[in-house]
This record gives C-alpha cells, sequence and structure tokens, in this order.
C-alpha cells in the first residue's frame, strides 16, 4: 500500500480510530480514578463517541474505500454508525446509576463498551469476509464480558457462559462458510466474490458456504434456530447491557447481513427462500414464546427475536426499497426498545428488581408520566399508530408487497397482533392494576434525558417520518 | 385551499387535551373539556352551514405533503355523507364529556384526555382524504379507547378492553396489506379520490374486498365477528359507550362507503348478496339477543348488531333509497342509542344494578327520565315520527328493491325490536314502584337536561322534518350509486 491510500485508508477510517485510541486512553485513566468520580468515565467516554460522530458526519460527503477492499466508509456504514452511536450513548446514560446500584465499579465496564463499538463500526464498513469477522468477534468478545459482568450472580456467570460457548460455536460455522467460499472462489472480498464465480452459481459447494455464512450471521441477530443462547443470555446480562445488546449488536448484525446478502452471488443462490422461511419461523417463535413470560427482561429478550423477525422479512423484500427498511426498522427501534429499557432500568432500585411483570401493577398511578412513557414504548413496539414502531412496519410492509410477497405480508401482520397482546398485557398491569407496592424509582438526570430523547424519537419518528425514510432511503442507495 | 376549517375542527380537541395535561384541579378539567368540546360542535355546525349541498365534490380540502417518497400526504375534506358524521362526532363528543360528569370520580385528567382524544382522531378518520392518514387515526384510537374500557370500565373491563383490542388489531391489520396493494395497484398514491378513479381488474378487487370486509365488519360489528361488542359496551363507562355506539361502530359503515363501494364496485355488486344476507343475519339473531338480555346494558348492545344490520343491509342494497336509509340509519342509531346509552348510565349512577327486574315504576319516581327514556325508546324501535322511521322505512324499501327474502328477514328484526324494547320499557318504567323505591332515584337534574335536550332534538327533527339532514347527503350518495354501477363515473 503506498503512503497516499495509506493516509486515505487512515481518513476513511477516522471515527474507528477515534473510538479505539479514545478507549485505550479511558483503560489507562481508568486505573486511575478515584472511587466516587465514576461520572467522569462517563462523560469522557459519551464524549469519545460524539467526537466519532462528528468525524462520521464530516467524512459522509463521499463513499471512500479503504484498506485495499477490506474496508469501505460509504452512506450506508454511516447510517448504521449512527445507530450504533445513538445506542452506545444512551446506555452510557443508563449505566452510571445502575453501576452503582449493582456494585460495578470498574472502569472496564466503559471501556469495553467503547470496544464493542468499535467492533460493531467494523462490521458496518466490512467489505471482506476476513474484516467481517475480525469486527465481529472484537464485538462479541467485549458483549461476552459484559453479559457476565455481575461476578457475584449466577444468572449472570450462566449466561457468559452460555453465549461464549454457542457464540464460538457459531463463528465456527461462519468461518467455515468462509473458508469454503475462499476454497471456491479464490477470494474473500464481497465484490470480487459474485465475479470469481465462472461456473453454475448455484454449484452445492457454494451453497452449502452460503447456508453456513448465514447461520453464522443469523446467531448474532438471535434468530430462529439460532436463537436459543437470547432469553438467558438477556436475561442473566447486567440490564443496560441487555439494552445495549437488543439494539447495537443487532443492528451491527444486520448491517453485516445486508451487505452480505445483497452481494450477487448470495442473491442468486436464492437463499432468499431460507431467509423467508427464517423470517417467519423467528417471528412466530418470539411471538408465541412471549406470550407466558411473567419475566420483563425474559419478555423483552422473546420481542426482540420477534423483532429480528420483522426486520428480516425487509430483508427479504430486497431492494431498494427493502434494504432501506430494515435500516429504518432498526433506527427505530433503538428509541422505543432503550426506552422500554430505560424504564426497565430505572425501576432496578434497591430490593427492587424491576424485572417482574406484575410487580408493575398500579405503577399509573403513583407515577402517570413514567407510566405514560412506557405506554408510548410498549405501544410503539406493537406497531400501533401514530408511533414510530408503527411506521418502521408500515414501510417493511410496503416493501414486501411491492415485490409481490403478499403471503409473507399477511403472516407477518398476523404475527405482530399476536406479539400486540403481551405489550398490551404490560400496559394492562400498569394501568389497570391496584399498586401493591411505593414506586421509587432510580431517576437521574441522565436517565431522565435518555427517557425524554428516546420518546421524542419514538413519537417524532412517527409523527413525521419524512426526513428519517429520506435518510433511509439515501443510505441504502449508497451501500 | 382557503380557512383551514377541518385542521382547525381536528385539533381543537387535540389541543384540549394538551391544555388538559397542564390542569390541577378536577373540575377545571371538566369544565375545560365542556368549553373544548362544545366549542368544536360549534365548529362542525359552521362546517355544515358553510357546506354546499348541491355538488358532490369534496368541500373545505386541505392538502399538506407528509411523506412525499410514499406519496402521503395530510389531505382532509368532507362531503355530504363524512360531513354528517364530522358533526355527529362533535355533538356526542359534547355529550360524552357531560355524560362523563359525576360517573367518572378517579383519574379524571386522564379520562378526559383519552375522550379528547379520541373525538380528535374519530374526526380524523371521517374527514381524511389520505389512504394513510385514515388508517393512521382509525388504529390510533385503538390506544385511548382500550384505556377508557380497561380503567374505567366495570368489573371485567380488563377482558372486554383486551378482546377489543385483539379484535379490532387484528381485523385492522389485514386492511392495512389492502391498504398497501391498493397503493401498488392503484398507481402508487394514497389520494383517496385518486384511488377512487382508478379501475381495478375484478381479481384484485374481489380480495381487496375481503381484506377491507374483515376490517370493517369487526368494527360494524357484523355477525359472526360481533362478540367483542357486548363485552366492550358492558364494561365500557358510559361515556365510553356512547363513542363506541354512536360514532365507532359506524365507522366500519364508514368504511364501505368510503371505499368499498366507490373503489371497489364490481366486487361489492358481486358480493352484495353476501353481505345482505349478513345483514339480515344480524338483524334477527341480534334482536333475539336483545330479547334474552335481563342486563339493561346488554340489551341496549345487542340492539346495536341488529340495528347496524339495517345500515349494512341499506348500503349494500345499492339503491338510491337503500344508501340514503343506511346512511340516516347511522346518523340515527348515533343520536338514539347514544341516547339509550346515556339512560342507561343515569340509572346506573343512581342505583349501581344494570339487571332490568331491579327496577320497575320509574315513571312515578322519575317522571321526567321516564318521559325522555320513553322517546328514545319509541325512536329505537322506528316509530312513525321519530327519526328511525324515516330510516328504516328508506332501508326496507331499498332492501325489498334488492331482495325479497332479506327485506322480509328485517321486518321480522323491526317486530323483534318492538318486543324487546317495549318489554323493557315495561318492565323498567311501568308497574309499581315497590322494586325501585329501595333506591332513592332522584330525576334527571339540569346538567343532565342539557345532554339529553339536543338528543331528543335531533330524534323529532329528522323524524318530523327529515329533509335538510337528506339533503346534505343526497347529491353525494347519488355520486356514490353513479360510481357503483358505472354511470357518469368518468367525470
Amino acid at each position: 500500500m503506498t503512503d497516499a491510500a495509506l493516509f486515505q485508508s487512515i481518513i476513511a477510517s477516522l471515527p474507528e480510530i477515534v473510538v479505539v485510541t479514545g478507549a485505550c486512553v479511558l483503560l489507562i485513566l481508568g486505573q486511575l480514578v478515584r472511587k466516587g468520580q465514576e461520572h467522569f468515565l462517563v462523560s469522557a467516554s459519551v464524549a469519545v463517541v460524539l467526537i466519532a460522530a462528528l468525524a462520521t458526519l464530516l467524512l459522509a460527503s463521499e463513499v471512500r474505500p479503504a484498506y485495499s477492499g477490506m474496508f469501505i466508509a460509504d452512506r450506508f456504514a454511516v447510517f448504521f454508525k449512527l445507530v450504533f452511536y445513538l445506542a452506545t450513548i444512551l446506555t452510557f446514560l443508563l449505566s452510571r446509576k445502575y453501576a452503582d446500584i449493582e456494585g460495578i465499579a470498574s472502569s472496564e465496564y466503559y471501556v469495553l463498551l467503547l470496544f464493542a463499538l468499535f467492533g460493531m463500526m467494523i462490521m458496518a464498513s466490512a467489505t471482506d469476509l476476513l474484516s467481517i469477522y475480525v469486527g465481529l468477534e472484537l464485538m462479541v468478545l467485549c458483549t461476552y464480558v459484559l453479559t457476565g459482568f455481575l461476578r457475584r450472580e449466577r444468572r449472570s456467570n450462566e449466561a457468559a457462559l452460555k453465549y461464549v460457548i454457542l457464540g464460538a460455536v457459531s463463528t465456527g460455522i461462519f468461518l467455515y462458510g468462509v473458508s469454503l467460499i475462499y476454497g471456491l472462489t479464490g477470494t474473500t472480498q464481497l465484490n470480487a466474490m459474485a465475479q470469481a464465480v465462472t461456473g453454475n452459481p448455484l454449484d452445492p459447494g457454494l451453497l452449502l458456504a452460503v447456508v453456513f455464512i448465514v447461520a453464522g450471521l443469523v446467531f448474532k441477530v438471535g434468530a430462529v434456530p439460532f436463537h436459543m443462547w437470547v432469553p438467558d443470555v438477556y436475561e442473566g446480562a447486567p440490564t443496560t447491557i441487555t439494552a445495549f445488546m437488543s439494539v447495537g449488536p443487532k443492528a451491527a448484525g444486520f448491517a453485516v447481513i445486508l451487505r452480505v446478502f445483497l452481494n450477487p452471488l448470495v442473491a442468486a443462490s436464492d437463499v432468499w427462500i431460507i431467509v423467508a422461511v427464517i423470517a417467519v419461523v423467528t417471528m412466530a417463535l418470539g411471538s408465541f414464546v412471549a406470550l407466558v413470560q411473567d419475566n420483563f427482561k425474559r419478555l423483552l429478550a422473546y420481542s426482540s427475536i420477534a423483532h429480528a423477525g420483522f426486520a428480516i422479512f425487509g430483508v427479504v423484500a430486497g431492494g431498494q426499497d427493502g434494504v432501506a427498511s430494515v435500516m429504518l426498522y432498526l433506527l427505530i427501534y433503538a428509541f422505543m426498545n432503550l426506552g422500554i429499557f430505560g424504564a426497565v432500568i430505572m425501576m432496578r432500585n434497591g430490593d427492587f428488581s424491576g424485572e417482574v411483570i406484575n410487580d408493575y401493577a398500579g405503577f399509573a398511578k403513583s407515577h402517570p408520566g413514567l407510566a405514560l412513557l412506557m405506554l408510548i414504548y410498549l405501544f410503539s413496539l406493537a406497531g400501533i399508530p401514530p408511533t414510530a414502531g408503527f411506521f418502521a412496519k408500515f414501510y417493511v410492509l410496503v416493501a414486501l408487497v411491492e415485490r409481490g410477497f403478499v403471503v409473507l405480508a399477511v403472516i407477518a401482520v398476523l404475527l405482530s397482533a399476536v406479539a400486540a397482546y403481551f405489550y398490551i398485557r404490560i400496559v394492562m398491569v400498569i394501568y389497570m392494576r391496584e399498586p401493591e407496592r411505593v414506586f421509587d424509582p432510580a431517576l437521574t438526570p441522565m436517565v431522565r434525558a435518555t427517557l425524554a430523547f428516546t420518546a421524542l424519537g419514538t413519537i417524532g419518528i412517527g409523527l413525521f417520518p419524512a426526513w428519517f425514510l429520506g435518510f433511509a432511503q439515501q443510505s441504502a442507495a449508497g451501500g | 385551499m382557503g380557512f383551514p376549517l377541518l385542521s382547525l375542527i381536528l385539533f381543537t380537541p387535540a389541543a384540549g387535551a394538551a391544555v388538559l395535561m397542564f390542569l390541577r384541579s378536577d373540575d377545571a378539567v371538566r369544565w375545560t373539556a365542556l368549553v373544548v368540546t362544545i366549542l368544536d360542535l360549534a365548529l362542525s355546525i359552521a362546517l355544515l352551514a358553510g357546506f354546499d349541498t348541491t355538488t358532490h365534490e369534496m368541500q373545505f380540502t386541505e392538502t399538506v405533503p407528509w411523506v412525499p417518497a410514499l406519496g402521503i400526504t395530510y389531505a382532509l375534506g368532507v362531503d355530504g355523507i363524512s360531513a354528517l358524521f364530522v358533526f355527529l362526532t362533535a355533538l356526542l363528543g359534547a355529550v360524552s364529556v357531560l355524560a362523563s360528569w359525576v360517573a367518572i370520580e378517579r383519574k379524571v385528567k386522564a379520562f378526559m384526555v383519552s375522550l379528547l382524544a379520541m373525538q380528535a382522531l374519530m374526526l380524523g378518520v371521517f374527514s381524511a382524504l389520505d389512504l394513510f392518514l385514515f388508517y393512521v387515526c382509525w388504529e390510533a384510537m385503538l390506544i385511548p379507547m382500550y384505556l377508557i374500557i380497561g380503567v374505567w370500565g366495570g368489573e371485567g373491563r380488563v377482558y372486554a378492553a383486551f378482546k377489543f383490542f385483539l379484535y379490532t388489531l387484528a381485523g385492522s391489520l389485514l386492511f392495512l396489506i389492502g391498504v398497501i396493494a391498493l397503493y401498488f395497484h392503484g398507481g402508487e398514491t394514497f389520494d383517496i379520490l385518486a384511488l377512487t378513479a382508478r379501475d381495478l381488474p375484478f381479481p384484485v378487487q374481489a380480495w381487496l374486498f375481503f381484506a377491507f370486509l374483515i376490517a370493517f365488519a369487526v368494527k360494524v360489528p357484523m355477525v359472526p365477528v360481533h362478540t367483542w361488542l357486548p363485552d366492550a359496551h358492558v364494561q365500557a363507562p358510559t361515556a365510553g359507550s356512547i363513542i363506541l355506539a354512536g360514532v365507532l361502530l359506524k365507522m366500519g359503515a364508514y368504511g364501505f362507503l368510503r371505499f368499498s363501494l366507490p373503489m371497489l364496485p364490481e366486487a361489492s355488486v358481486y358480493f352484495s348478496p353476501l353481505m345482505l344476507a349478513l345483514s339480515a343475519l344480524a338483524i334477527v339473531y341480534g334482536g333475539l339477543l336483545a330479547l334474552a338480555q335481563d342486563d339493561l346494558k346488554k340489551l341496549v348492545a345487542y340492539s346495536s348488531i341488529s340495528h347496524m344490520g339495517f345500515v349494512t343491509m341499506g348500503i349494500f342494497a345499492l339503491n338510491l333509497r337503500g344508501l340514503e336509509g343506511g346512511i340516516l340509519q347511522m346518523f340515527n342509531h348515533g343520536v338514539t342509542t347514544g341516547a339509550l346509552f346515556l339512560f342507561v348510565g343515569l340509572i346506573y349512577e343512581r342505583t349501581h344494578t344494570r339487571s332490568i327486574a331491579d327496577y320497575g315504576g320509574l315513571m312515578k319516581v322519575a317522571p321526567v327520565y321516564a318521559v325522555f327514556l320513553a322517546l328514545f325508546t319509541l325512536s329505537s324501535m322506528a316509530l312513525p315520527g321519530t327519526n328511525s322511521f324515516v330510516g328504516e322505512l328508506l332501508v326496507l324499501s331499498g332492501g325489498f328493491a334488492a331482495n325479497l327474502a332479506v327485506g322480509a328477514a328485517a321486518v321480522l328484526g323491526a317486530t323483534l325490536g318492538a318486543a324487546y324494547l317495549l318489554g323493557m320499557y315495561r318492565r323498567v318504567a311501568l308497574g309499581p314502584a315497590s322494586v325501585s323505591a329501595r333506591f332513592k332515584i332522584r330525576d334527571v337534574n339540569a346538567r343532565e337536561m342539557v345532554a339529553i335536550l339536543p338528543l331528543a332534538v335531533f330524534v323529532l327533527w329528522v323524524g318530523l322534518y327529515p329533509k335538510p339532514f337528506l339533503d346534505i347527503i343526497d347529491v353525494s350518495v347519488k355520486h356514490l350509486l353513479a360510481e357503483v354501477h358505472g354511470e357518469g363515473s368518468g367525470q
């Protein structure tokens, strides 16, 4: 690589460099911070992400390929990076008080989140199966550790262990697919893959390779049949990390899926039939199993499986609208899901875990404002207008019907009627039951800011979706 | 685009709901809600006053781009049919606030906010000229209505609220797919008027008709998807029942008028025998169920199923009399059944029982109540001189013209109506006062009279001189018919 090319590559990956440098500096500084001064870590971490966001926006004007085809900074990547920044910053804001309550004092918590962010950013920009792998592993390694962060809790340890083992298996499957691709086509670059196939693109070997890669990626977004880790890991991890995982890494997984699946090689192999089946089964399983959950975090885990299923419908639709619909869905999902998780995190105070749904009985009586926020997030997750969740689903359905997948669209809406049931059930508990306890939410200014911001997004995108839709469509076109 | 009167009508209750959030005392909340709804009613009267009855064109139109990338606009406008329902919604809005004045004791603010939000959304449904906007309003109503039933309802409110929510949601979601499919078949637009002008091939029309039918039939409700209605009505607070019966049920029928008939004319004609048969079934079956009830509110709820059967029968008779009768009957049912639910609520507030067996001799203890109840009962059974007589006569004559057997079934249903309504009135108001004497029943007070009187006026006004009401809808209905039967639809 010449000096000029290296310089260009460094410019293109400036946001990543900012994040990783910031994380390293914080790692050292974190050891010097005295007890009671942890808010410094939060502000510093947020500042790092904000600088990275600024760099991303400044560089967004043109498409910048970098590192000899391993990496690209395009609009598609910019969109996803903004979603990651959003998820990370809000997680930081939610974490401060929660970390105190749970007794998480170490600075590594924040550093690991920054490293996970770094991994996600690589995933969004990766254009080579190997750089995808590097980003993926960096991200999941951090989340493995974060999942087990409540060292004294058995649940947390178990979740981390489960996550590591299953994650390693899925990584192995993914790598096996990559090696097959390399053996058959002689390249791992996404763009070169399709051109390298001289013979029949439906060669059984290639098909097998694609299936392995699909399986590896599907694990990361928690879709059936690789969803089994989701409920346990979501339940066991610290709630702030659960919130983060349900939004950031999931969006990163989708970023890769979109890049890989829309690759001509994969698109030619009729893989969409598999994907359609995955979408239907994922949504059905997530929705039906969520019906019987009593634990809020588990319910949200199944709900996130169901939402992943809905977003995969957008992948099935394909085309510019399909891609844009997935992206818009993830953005909106980030707002509403971080909102509802913010509410659950806020409830964790003293001896109150905030994890049992029935414990929320009568919450609307004592805290009408907070209850209203929860109502907004829940109706948005259920996809009821005028909230953003409705528009997210609407646009996926538009993409489906446009491509002629009317039957899939009908299945999708019927399953979302099932899903609506359990969100509405929580509203029922909050609004229609008598309170059994006194609520003392851990409301810090940071948590307040998070809740207000996510609510603003959930309502605002619902009422004025035009700008966000345009942003998603342009970003999809630039990918 | 002139003065945005329709937007003003829509946003008055919405702004009112926002203002309520900042009020502290319950009385201030009640008075503000009342002032807002009365202001809204005045605006809707201004709308009718400025309405041009000589054209079927949409009036008071407004268009603002909303999501240009998908061709979604914020487009409003009314023709004769929707203008009538905008007025009905505003009227019942004010009545509902009055009806919940003392009936709602807890969380008054939240209740009034829900009520005003409901009103804004219902007005949105009746004045939307963009399919997406229509759908958003149609579906968003689930949230306040779910809360109204579930938080302020009776004993079984949670179950009833759930059932209401899931039935309507499941129905509406298929409608959503239909809407999106229509968007692509109709040239990628959500403009209702542009979609109406399109000629779709029959197979497309046929399946869209069923996608729409499920949503509208649940809302009407038609047999066999009616079972959410008695639960919802019985458990809902009085204002909720008034809104449900008065406006919400009209939306299904309005959907047929605004979408099924003009956009899918061939399918509407083709499936009209099926729709007529379902209507006849609803009339007779609803009547029989009402006959068997001892709970006053359930009786009125089941009678609604029967009465809405008349409405759908009128619509799918697909002739002038049937359609005009059906639409007038929608209005009448809103007034009359709204009033009956109000009366059930009044007596329930005083006695805390709804069992008909617990009443008797109200004529002696509460004569004013009993007299007005008689008026609305007679109106409900379509006695000449009352509003429903005019509507039902038109529907019957349209129904007989369409199909003899269906008309005959409707007559049977009307007879059943007389049986259960007269029976109800006899057991509630007449006879010895011994049973109801154990409750200390006050007669209606001034505030309640204010809610009752306008409804009574409309019962007699439409009954004795229906011409102004028929004039409002006449041109629009003729145009609608022309569209269905393909005459002069090229304009």
